[in-house]
């Protein structure tokens, strides 16, 4: 039978390593995706994580699940490749000119020697911020 | 009314890996397990490999110049997982600089590999942080 718990603290049985549950809410990351953008795109795992758009090469917009409340959330983006030769200097960033709303964001992967966007096949991806 | 609940482990009553967290604005919830952090590092690459701390980590093995590979104590579910690095830019080239997953052996089920690279080369770095989210075994 499903149950919910209300708590305002966690602790350990002992008493020890106390933490509020709206840390425990806050700091917990509300989306993440790994996306291999060789080949025909494909989401390899994610979570809260609806689908994801190949926009090109370098190019991607992952759409939310469940929405944060806004667009101000954290994005933490790397990527590289696993077999091969992978960009000796390689940079994820947020897509330039986007803007990163409740429901979708948007990422490109390039290489900052030559300025180009590149595909790889490890692009990961993670937020953190409020959920709606 | 304020309360604490004191507990060693949280299980879930439908399926013991999935624990529901109502969200910030009440409406939704997210999963507890899928949020957590599974694996996170700080490590100097420059004296002496050294943890400055570490979550999940058993040990680690020096790969060569700026790449440094860590095994965990418990194991992801596969190598499926999203991984982030971020070290600090060393004085030999102060502009930029990268990091990033290294390998397929490094990102097998035990391991993540945190690569540094400067000016296109590898570079040991003093802080490289990583962390990573996925499913535990």
């Amino acid at each position: 039978m499903a149950s919910e718990l209300r708590v305002n603290t966690l602790k350990d049985a002992a008493g020890n390593n106390s933490i509020a549950t709206s840390f425990v809410a806050g700091g917990s990351a509300k989306a993440w995706s790994n996306l291999d953008g060789t080949g025909t795109a494909a989401v390899i795992d994610s979570f809260n994580i609806s689908g994801m758009t190949d926009n090109g090469t370098g190019d991607y917009t992952n759409s939310i699940s469940s929405n944060l409340s806004n667009g101000n959330y954290v994005i933490t983006i790397a990527y590289g490749n696993q077999t091969g030769s992978w960009a000796a200097q390689a940079n994820g960033q947020l897509k330039y000119a986007s803007t990163p709303a409740a429901g979708s964001y948007s990422l490109t992967t390039g290489n900052s020697v030559n300025g180009s966007l590149n595909d790889f096949d490890r692009i990961h991806s993670a937020i953190h911020g409020d959920l709606a | 009314m304020a309360s604490i609940l004191k507990v060693d482990t949280i299980t879930g009553v439908t399926t013991a890996g999935s624990i529901s967290v109502t969200g910030e604005g009440n409406s939704t919830t997210t999963n507890l397990q899928q949020g957590l952090a599974k694996h996170w590092v700080r490590f100097d690459q420059v004296n002496s490999n050294t943890f400055g701390d570490t979550f999940n980590s058993s040990s680690f093995t020096d790969a060569g110049t700026g790449n440094t590979k860590f095994t965990r104590t418990s194991n992801l579910a596969n190598d499926d997982y999203a991984a982030f690095i971020t070290s600090e830019v060393q004085a030999t080239y102060t502009n930029v600089s990268n990091s990033m997953l290294a390998g397929s052996t490094q990102l097998s089920t035990s391991l993540m590999s945190a690569y540094h690279v400067e000016n296109g080369s590898a570079q040991d770095t003093q802080t490289i942080t990583m962390i990573a989210f996925g499913d535990l075994a």
